[in-house]
């Protein structure tokens, strides 16, 4: 039942309204509010394994970024998966918008050690990054030559499968005062709302939801979108069953209490 | 060999891996194994790889050799010393490096946790809570998140009996913490979806071209 809830919808690409949450609208706004020709750092912090909920999210986030024309430097703290999605994400979408490397965009790949990283660049981003993932010396892309800390950056785009948003926060929202906001997978999104209201976040997107939420906020439904609709079909019958198993349980004590 | 045909290889290997993966749903067989091993052989090789080429070639090798960086052969002393674990005798020596890592990260963690979480996190569920400060709204949603934080941290209150005022506070408390259990349930459901979603529009869309 639960293969045919996500199988039917995506064949017969039936559509759902989509409402979009506060947490998503504030991070879609934010962005929104960065000057044209600003430079923002967006990670790609998640694994392979992941990618149907956070991949949708770059996607979505490039796209906004650069229909405005901001600058972007990426940079991965996971190692595996992270620095090849960020190039292969960004090479794909900078042909759609005619974006070039070194002067549009730049990957800086990833560094072991987070912790290090994340007060490294706040310090000296060449003292953690010499140069980008290709190898190429940082000091030759002309959109690095500004700037070498978190200063250089309107804003800090994290997408993210793991806990790493916790120290994005602690490390570098806290100590740094860089402003910031996230996508996270659904798992992890319950524990980062508290961040949101704090203002430590921006806005949140949470899971393939919020994806789809920033999907349509840009104009531009994709993976996310498509999925929603079988995700809400899984959902009906996840409760389906609950319902069935308890009207079932309460059925048979009732029969064997009389 | 052409590029798209090299594609098709590459995504029917893919392919072939998830119908492997999704076959122990009947039961543990031989394929699963394959794909399971596989992973986890191409992970860990992947990952010895990446961390000699980003830390050993690019923190600490390149930087000495090529840019005089000598001070940072004292960090890497302290990994050799790790390997001082794989002898019985020696292996007391791994303890120096043990104690930098431990002091390091305990160092960063306290004041990611205290000045990133606590502090924050105790300061906003203050504040909002005088009349006035903004409207209906935020003022009851700042004082259920008050008295959910309180009777939650009262819950978790062991040195007392919980009973009388301390006992209906705790079972408030636990009221709270099924919510967000449920919250949090709700959400892992929807993630791991969101993956089986993600396989099958790989499977449909990107290998047999079932749906656009």
């Amino acid at each position: 039942m639960v293969s045919l809830s996500v199988i039917l919808p995506l064949i017969l690409t039936v559509s759902l309204p989509i409402s979009i949450s506060p947490e998503s609208q504030r991070l879609f706004d934010r962005v929104e509010a960065i000057p044209d020709g600003s430079t923002i750092l967006l990670t790609f912090d998640y694994y392979p394994s992941t990618l149907a909920e956070t991949e949708p999210m770059s996607v979505a986030a490039l796209r906004h970024c650069w229909r405005k024309d901001l600058k972007i430097v990426t940079l991965s703290t996971v190692g595996l998966g992270g620095p090849n999605i960020a190039d292969r994400v960004m090479a794909t979408l900078a042909e759609e918008f005619d974006k070039n490397y070194g002067i549009d965009y730049v990957n800086l790949g990833y560094k072991a050690n987070y912790q290090a990283v994340l007060l490294g660049l706040g310090q000296s981003i060449r003292s953690i990054y010499p140069t980008d993932y290709y190898g190429t010396p940082l000091d030759s892309l002309p959109m690095m030559t500004d700037f070498d800390t978190y200063d250089g950056f309107d804003f800090i785009y994290i997408i993210s499968d793991n806990g790493i948003v916790d120290y994005w926060v602690g490390l570098v929202n806290a100590r740094y005062g860089a402003e910031m906001g996230a996508g996270v997978t659904a798992v992890m999104a319950p524990k980062f709302y508290a961040y949101v209201r704090a203002d430590q976040l921006i806005g949140l997107l949470g899971g393939m939801k919020g994806a789809a939420e920033y999907e349509y906020l840009v104009e531009a439904e994709g993976m996310a979108t498509s999925g929603m609709v079988a995700q809400s079909m899984v959902h009906m019958t996840i409760i389906a069953f609950i319902i069935i198993g308890n009207i079932s349980y309460f059925a048979t004590r009732r029969r064997n209490v009389s | 060999m052409s590029a798209d045909f090299v594609q098709f290889i590459e995504l029917s290997i893919a392919g072939f891996l998830t119908l492997c993966i999704f076959s122990f749903l009947y039961k543990d067989n031989p394929f699963y194994r394959l794909a399971e091993h596989i992973y986890a052989g191409l992970s860990a090789g992947y990952y010895v790889g990446l961390i000699w080429n980003s830390v050993i070639v690019q923190q600490l090798w390149i930087p000495i050799t090529r840019n005089g960086e000598f001070m940072l052969i004292i960090p890497g002393i302290l990994g050799l010393l790790m390997f001082t674990r794989l002898s019985q005798n020696l292996s007391f020596v791994s303890r120096v490096s043990i104690a930098f890592v431990m002091g390091n990260t305990a160092g960063i963690s306290i004041m990611q946790q205290l000045h990133g979480y606590v502090l924050p996190q105790v300061a906003d569920t203050m504040a909002g809570l005088a009349v006035g400060t903004d409207n209906w709204y935020s003022l009851a949603g700042a004082w259920v998140i008050f008295i959910g934080v309180i009777s939650t941290l009262i819950y978790f209150y062991f040195s007392k009996e919980h009973k009388g005022v301390l006992g209906v506070t705790a079972r408030v408390g636990i009221v709270f913490i099924m919510i967000s259990f449920g919250a949090h349930f709700g959400y892992t459901v929807m993630g791991r979806v969101s993956l089986l979603i993600g396989r099958m529009q790989f499977l449909m869309r990107d290998w047999l071209h079932l749906i656009n």
